[in-house]
């Protein structure tokens, strides 16, 4: 699944490490979802839109829309 | 740190690692070879399931020690955990990583301890073998614990690798065991032991969840 996470990060000015630890995962996890490697759970896409003060679909794209 | 540091290659710390990995197997198979060829050890009788055992347990005790001593120290630890990043670990981190190292080194003694009392004292006394069989009871509870701990402080990925690692390794190993089985019930292939068959598991687990592992971007 495709996603703005990489740039939704850098536009803060954000490392990997520092998304890491606002949304309580581990770096390599914030690399995974970055590179498609990694689909995160509901509740994980629920926070992370809610940090991005974003919805999910704004940041996720399944490729279906 | 961005994802573009994390694919210039080989780091100063992984090549480190690789090193130290190199150092410590290549000193362990060295006292190893010293203890077979002065009579210290006496391989003749191990099946293949034991010498594999040994390996297996090796290294994970190699690697245990490795990840449980650079837990102590929060750079260390960091480098070893995340090498693109230069940031030390938190002390919550490192006392993960130490638990990590500590379930590793467990379960290398656990697989080490019968084929060693085995093949140290041939034939093992009753009483011994009930003492190194107690002593692996209380190990393994630990490393229950131990992993429940882990299991309950890594974050959802880690999880899902391990949850993944134990689905595939069931698939595999079922579809394996009983063509293997079927061979076996028509005299066409020779019986394994539990030994032989838990060994085959632990070996198809690690292969396994490393590969997964490296797929998630660990290395």
């Amino acid at each position: 699944m495709k996603n703005r996470l990489k740039v939704l990060r850098a536009e803060r000015d954000w490392s990997q490490a520092d998304l890491a630890d606002r949304l309580e995962v581990s770096r390599q996890t914030i690399n995974a979802l970055e590179t498609g490697k990694y689909d995160p759970s509901l509740p994980l896409a629920f926070k992370i839109a809610r940090l991005f003060g974003q919805p999910i679909e704004a940041i996720f794209d399944d490729g279906e829309a | 740190m961005t994802t573009s540091a994390l694919k210039r290659g080989p780091t100063p710390v992984r090549l480190a690692l690789a090193a130290a990995g190199m150092v410590v197997g290549g000193g362990l198979g060295w006292a190893i070879g010293r203890l077979v060829k002065h009579g210290g050890l006496d391989l003749s009788g191990a099946g293949w399931s034991d010498l594999a055992a040994g390996t297996i347990a090796a290294m994970l005790l190699a690697t245990g020690l490795m990840v449980g001593l650079a837990s102590f120290n929060a750079r260390i630890a960091g480098r070893m955990m995340d090498p693109a990043s230069d940031r030390p670990a938190r002390p919550a981190q490192t006392v993960f990583y130490r638990q990590q190292g500590v379930v590793m080194a467990l379960a290398g003694v656990m697989l080490a301890a019968p084929v060693a009392a085995r093949l140290l004292w041939a034939p093992l006394p009753a009483a011994l073998a009930q003492a190194v069989m107690a002593g692996i009871v209380a190990l393994f509870l630990l490393q229950t614990l131990l992993n429940l701990t882990v299991w309950m402080r890594a974050d959802e990925m880690m999880r899902r690798m391990i949850a993944e690692s134990g689905s595939v390794c069931f698939w595999v190993l079922q579809g394996a065991l009983f063509l293997w089985a079927a061979a076996e019930k028509l005299d066409l292939a020779p019986a394994l032991s539990a030994w032989d068959l838990m060994t085959i598991l632990m070996g198809v687990y690690l292969v396994v969840s490393s590969v997964l592992s490296v797929r998630r971007g660990f290395s």
